[in-house]
């Protein structure tokens, strides 16, 4: 819309001014990094604004080392795109960048090739139908082409390494291209070998959405929020997986591992089992009698109260005894009870945090929701002509989306809290527990206000908004890594 | 099949049959069917040194840029052979394999693993922790399975 406007206006007077005070602005402007833990540069670019990027790179290296383009592919692949550590090694020594590049046979001597009969398929052919690599493993031409199409068929492309037994040299892309001779099997070569230059580069990272094609480019490589411009979708630009803040990639993926591996026994063990009163092992109960006999102490018991069977005489099935939470802990010190005691103890603080994790995303969920319903209540009340307008229900809808970036940082809070609970030695765990707990309150009162909003609650509400947000942006600024140094930290 | 992989086979054959390998004897090919060689491995280390152990090779279509595959038709006590006779062999896996690589070549690969087994990637783990945890007991075991399953050798 805005360009529309200034199709209509003198185009160039309006330019300058708005580059002047553009200009302006950015001095008066506190740098963002340093104000906001979340502030990301980075840009979105297609598949050929990546080639561009990459064959600069190619043709910048070949220049300098006067290679061909090819092997300065391989050079730039093999060494995540670190154009200067390539040149400094290779002018420190060349021979041996080559070897470990897989460039070069580190045998040193090439093998003298004799006879005029191809190994791979035991024919004689002239010597032009004969095609070596550096290493001097001599192939025919056809063998070769036949190797190539068969690796591009498994999804090899970059990786594929000459066809002698023990032989770790790979083929330069030029010799792939000039063999293949399917159009087909080039596209798919191609197209294998764009997907592993992206992934060796650490600055490009192709957009997790559903078949998008989008590749997110930013040289600032940390755990911050990249969102594709094309598909909408967000995720941690450092490991690919959902944003994560304040939690940090290594920590958030040991949290979803162990709760893909426990939730299921979790939950099983909380709802199906108990803890012998006596002994503390841990018992299935597989049946429908409440009168249970531990299998490790022997001990008699009542299922629904947990005290001595003999106390409940005949009427079992009438237990109506108050539950009360059997301390014996105490009493008990063997060394094995100590051991089930632990691993129960264990189990009950994971699924402290677990439940508190699962809550928050289930009501991320259920505000969706709700925003639907207020949607339709607000239609309702504005088509009714009720004293009040569609514009003045706006704000509403801003306050939806907040509530949701806080909930779901407060939801990552859960991990960070999880693991900074099992470090004794984390001093700051008092003054992180002290933050969620501020923000997970002001969260609810938002919740709240929100489900509950009418057109006059507008100030109070814009004010939450602004309480929630300030409180998420102080628990990321203390405790969310900021550059890849903390992170390693 | 194309004719590389006939030609291929036909050569290792002769090869092999000439040269009178000392651990894979009695070597068999279907006359339809060259893709099929099935033949005795006799290691040389015990528990395994007092039979002989019937495997199949198949070889793909595209053979020799698609690598073999082993089977154990004899029964074996293994940690890295498994009940239905599948072996991990990491020179005849998809990802390694070489087309320069010549069949002889993966049969002493196949003999040594049988020879020296490498519990440390097991196909049955319950063997490997045997073998690792009490020696003696695996010895056992082996060398009993071994006279009861494996084929007789004729040295």
């Amino acid at each position: 819309m805005e360009s529309d406007d200034m199709d209509y206006s003198d185009d160039d007077d309006l330019d300058d001014a708005m580059d002047y005070y553009g200009n302006e602005d950015d001095i008066d402007n506190v740098d963002p990094k340093k104000t906001d833990p979340e502030f990301f540069m980075y840009e979105c670019l297609t598949v050929d604004e990546v080639e561009k990027v990459l064959n600069e790179s190619v043709e910048k290296l070949s220049n300098s080392l006067k290679i061909t383009p090819s092997l300065a592919k391989v050079l730039l692949n093999e060494h995540r795109w670190n154009s200067n550590d390539i040149i400094d090694r290779y002018r420190d020594n060349a021979s041996n960048l080559l070897v470990s590049s897989r460039i070069k046979s580190g045998n040193g001597k090439k093998v003298a090739h004799v006879t005029l009969l191809c190994p791979v398929c035991i024919q004689s052919h002239t010597f032009d139908k004969f095609q070596n690599l550096s290493c001097g493993h001599s192939f025919c031409k056809n063998c070769w082409s036949m190797h190539f199409e068969i690796q591009v068929s498994q999804g090899i492309s970059t990786q594929i390494r000459c066809m002698a037994a023990g032989c770790d040299v790979l083929v330069p892309e030029d010799l792939v291209l000039s063999l293949i001779s399917r159009p087909q099997v080039r596209d798919k070569y191609n197209q294998f070998s764009f997907q592993d230059y992206v992934k060796s580069h650490p600055e490009l990272r192709f957009c997790p959405g559903t078949n998008c094609q989008v590749i997110i480019r930013s040289q600032d490589l940390s755990s911050k929020k990249a969102s594709c411009k094309t598909c909408q979708t967000s995720f941690c630009f450092q490991c690919g997986n959902d944003y994560h803040a304040p939690t940090n990639c290594v920590t958030i993926k040991k949290w979803l591992t162990k709760c893909a591996d426990d939730s299921e026994t979790a939950n099983y063990i909380s709802a199906n089992t108990k803890d012998c009163p006596k002994c503390n092992i841990c018992i299935e109960k597989n049946g429908g009698c409440n009168h249970m006999q531990c299998m490790n102490c022997k001990h008699d018991f009542c299922w629904m109260c947990l005290h001595d069977w003999k106390s409940h005489g005949s009427e079992y099935y009438e237990c109506s005894r108050y539950k009360e939470n059997p301390n014996i802990a105490n009493e008990s010190a063997h060394a094995q009870n100590l051991i089930h005691l632990q691993a129960r103890e264990a189990l009950k603080k994971y699924l402290h945090y677990y439940e508190r994790w699962e809550n928050h995303s289930k009501s991320l969920q259920l505000e969706q929701q709700t925003l639907e319903r207020l949607k339709n209540r607000i239609n309702e009340k504005v088509m009714k002509g009720l004293n009040s307008t569609w514009i003045d229900w706006q704000y509403l809808f801003t306050a939806a989306t907040l509530l949701a970036k806080c909930r779901y940082t407060l939801q990552y809070t859960y991990p960070f809290a999880y693991y900074a609970s099992m470090d004794p030695t984390s001093s700051r765990k008092d003054l992180f527990e002290y933050q969620q707990a501020q923000l997970e309150a002001e969260i609810e009162n938002l919740s709240w206000k929100i489900e509950r909003a009418e057109t006059t609650d507008r100030g109070e509400i814009e004010n939450q908004m602004d309480i929630c947000e300030k409180r998420r942006l102080t628990l990321l600024k203390d405790f969310f890594p900021t550059t890849t140094s903390d992170m390693n930290s | 099949m194309s004719g590389a992989a006939n030609r291929r086979l036909q050569k290792e054959l002769a090869d092999m049959r000439a040269s009178g390998l000392r651990s894979f004897r009695d070597i068999e090919v279907d006359d339809r069917n060259i893709l099929i060689w099935s033949g005795s491995i006799c290691p040389d280390n015990p528990p395994y040194s007092k039979g002989a152990f019937r495997i199949e090779i198949i070889f793909p279509a595209e053979y020799p840029f698609k690598p073999p595959k082993i089977a154990f038709k004899t029964k074996i006590y293994h940690p890295n052979i498994d009940e239905k006779g599948q072996v991990c062999l990491p020179i005849i896996s998809a990802e390694n394999w070489k087309p320069a690589t010549k069949t002889d070549q993966v049969i002493q690969a196949l003999v040594a693993l049988v020879n020296e087994p490498e519990p440390e990637h097991p196909l049955r783990a319950e063997l490997a922790e045997e073998y690792l945890k009490d020696r003696k007991k695996f010895m056992k075991n082996a060398e009993e399975f071994t006279r009861k399953h494996s084929e007789k050798r004729h040295d």
